[in-house]
């Protein structure tokens, strides 16, 4: 029902049913033209007949009286092959003195006449087409011919013609309805697969048929639009990670010698604690590296082969039960919402550091008094929402880029990599990761797909 | 404590090495795969730390061959910051514990103290004592000089940890490990929130603290 209304929606299926009403025009006026010449034609045919007629008897009253007219109509109306010609005659005072009509109009030319008493078909009255003369005498003849013949077949041509336009029109627009259904499905495919590639999944490509058409040579385009996409952010990941693997080297031995410099006995209180505070922000470098090859290694996707079905409920509630203290000392409220028993697909070590990380971004970037709930419901979701500031929406599908942080927490601690982590982690589970707004505050949810919640059972 | 480093990384090596023996320990040094179970079969070892990354053989195939020779002795395997996969191969290979590259000296230290004693003691026990505590793990009850302290499930996780170790420092990525489970470093105060509250009920009506903290170290039980 959707597909239909979008069909009518598609600028082709407009053009296909404009096209199908312009044939239609054309149609009829080439119809109207070739019925009123038929017609002509036809109405001719059966006024010359007429005419031969009325000249026939008309001819007689040149050459001799009023009588043998009078006579002539009526041997011609006692002739075993009547053949519907109606006559009339009257005299000077209108009497009628001949034919197989009752009444007639006085008047020169042509006319038609409906004759209601026919004894086969009592309900349909016989159309008669004539004509009349008044002789100088002041007396009348009119010849008419049964016009059954002509009225029908008008009606047959415009029947023939209004049922001919009626299969026209079907066939153009079904014709239409297929063009437009073939272009609207690859213009959807290449709108679909866009959608993929936005919504993170870059390998995805537009299907091409391999018939070179316009749509194909698109398509093909598009493919390579997106694929130098996908090489140009695969390297500027690889950059990033090779950066971080460089100096991890490094900067472990610089660790290393700091701590061991600590150790050193003598040491006055200021070298102490400024051998602290470089120990700790080398950890920091560490940790912010590895938490970057954590996720390359992640997105490598060879975590898969570590998935178990295990009980989503039991992590959730685990959770809740290590975090209610911790948020109510942040000055937060932790609520949870369990369903119980529900289970999933994956890496529990992974979805156990991803649920922290929702949860302790919700204590971390709100103000005391937020409340947060912790949800995970049938069939495989997880959510974890606030009702703090939230995220503006500009800015909530940027925020799981790497070192990507809002404004108002970049002087807070952290390295702006969590949510990057959090993206990573449902992305190798194929699951449905979705920032919204909470209507006040954020909404994390984490939708595993069917097919995984369906091998839960 | 003797102690067998088996390391590739020289300037590893050599932290780890200068760490231990610092703290009185023997060190004999192995740099590949092959040295390193040489060793083993000539030597009778406390504690073993060996790199998940060797040349000639790696740590997985040097710890399983060791485990198949019968050889018990406690093993803390050594994972690079990316390998995530490394901690999950090395405890199904038979590691007693994992340590992060780069790690402190005292976490090191703190861990293979933690491994010697729990070889050392491995009954089950349902009843654990220290000093004037005691933790009755059936009945999920602790007291304090005979006194019932009322604890919530996670402080008694906690306590009943601090208790196993003794009066030995237990390091927070320990307590995070052992407790919660927790394979990774959360960003909250976890460990703190915690242990406060567990403070707050167990010194409640006592003038001496019983947890100790030890500034860059971690906590120990006082005796």
């Amino acid at each position: 029902m959707l597909a239909n209304r979008r069909l009518f929606n598609t600028v082709s299926f407009k053009l296909a049913l404009l096209c199908a009403l312009q044939f239609l025009i054309v149609l009829c006026v080439l119809m109207t033209i070739n019925y009123v010449v038929t017609q002509r034609a036809l109405e001719e045919q059966l006024q010359s007949r007429v005419h031969d007629d009325f000249l026939d008897v008309t001819q007689l009253a040149k050459e001799q009286d009023q009588d043998s007219i009078n006579r002539e109509i009526s041997e011609r109306i006692s002739e075993p092959f009547f053949n519907g010609v109606y006559f009339f005659a009257s005299d000077s005072t209108g009497q009628k003195v001949a034919g197989n009509l009752d009444e007639v109009e006085r008047k020169n030319g042509w006319q038609t006449l409906s004759l209601d008493a026919d004894p086969s078909a009592p309900s349909e009255a016989v159309p008669i087409r004539g004509e009349g003369q008044i002789f100088p005498d002041q007396s009348f003849v009119f010849v008419g011919k049964d016009a059954r013949q002509l009225i029908m077949t008008e009606r047959t041509l415009i029947f023939s013609y209004l049922g001919s336009a009626l299969i026209a029109g079907f066939l153009a627009l079904t014709a239409g309805f297929l063009l437009s259904r073939g272009l609207v499905r690859k213009i959807d495919d290449i709108s679909t697969t866009s959608q993929a590639i936005i919504d993170g999944n870059l390998t995805k490509r537009i299907p091409v048929n391999g018939t070179n058409d316009e749509i194909d040579r698109l398509s093909v385009n598009l493919n390579r639009l997106f694929q130098n996409n996908q090489k140009l952010l695969d390297s500027l990941k690889q950059v990033t990670v090779a950066i971080a693997h460089d100096l991890r080297t490094p900067l472990t031995r610089v660790r290393n010698t700091l701590e061991k410099l600590r150790h050193q006995p003598r040491l006055s209180h200021t070298h102490k604690s400024q051998l602290d505070a470089a120990l700790s922000e080398s950890e920091q470098l560490l940790q912010t590296f590895g938490a970057l090859m954590r996720i390359a290694q992640i997105e490598a996707g060879t975590r898969r082969q570590g998935f178990t079905r295990f009980n989503l409920s039991n992590m959730g509630l685990r959770i809740f039960a290590i975090y209610q203290a911790v948020a109510e000392d942040a000055g937060k409220i932790l609520e949870a919402e369990i369903t119980p028993e529900v289970f999933c697909e994956g890496d529990p070590d992974l979805l156990l550091q991803l649920c922290v990380n929702l949860v302790e971004n919700a204590i971390k970037h709100t103000p005391s008094g937020t409340t947060i709930r912790l949800k995970v419901v049938a069939p495989c979701q997880l959510e974890v929402s606030d009702d703090g500031p939230g995220i503006p929406d500009t800015e909530l599908g940027r925020v799981t880029e790497r070192f990507y942080r809002l404004d108002r927490s970049r002087s807070a601690p952290g390295n702006g990599l969590g949510l990057a982590l959090v993206a990573a982690i449902a992305q190798i589970h194929e699951a449905d990761f979705r920032l919204s707004d909470n209507e006040p505050g954020l909404r994390a949810r984490l939708i595993f797909s069917q097919s995984a919640g369906s091998m839960s059972g | 404590m003797n102690i067998l480093v088996v390391e590739d990384d020289r300037s590893t090596m050599e932290h780890i090495c200068s760490g231990l023996s610092d703290k009185g320990h023997t060190v004999a040094a192995a740099t590949d795969g092959e040295a390193g179970l040489g060793l083993t079969m000539s030597e009778v070892f406390d504690v073993i730390v060996m790199d998940r990354m060797l040349p000639h053989m790696d740590g997985v195939c040097l710890l399983k061959t060791i485990r198949k020779a019968g050889n018990r002795t406690p093993v803390i395997f050594l994972t690079a910051i990316d390998g995530l996969d490394d901690r999950v191969e090395g405890l199904d290979a038979g590691a007693d514990d994992y340590l992060v590259k780069p790690f402190a000296i005292v976490e090191l230290l703190s861990r293979m103290n933690a491994l010697v004693r729990r070889s050392a003691s491995t009954e089950l026990r349902t009843k654990l004592r220290h000093g004037t505590i005691e933790m009755d793990l059936l009945k999920r009850e602790v007291r304090r000089e005979g006194k019932l302290v009322e604890l919530h499930p996670q402080e008694f996780k906690l306590l009943e940890y601090l208790m196993r170790n003794e009066g030995r420092p237990v390091t927070k990525s320990m307590l995070l490990e052992h407790v919660w489970g927790f394979n990774f470093d959360p960003k909250t105060t976890v460990v703190e929130t915690h242990l406060s509250r567990l403070r707050a009920k167990i010194d409640l009506d006592f003038k001496k603290p019983l947890i100790k903290t030890h500034r860059g170290l971690g906590y120990s039980l006082v005796s």
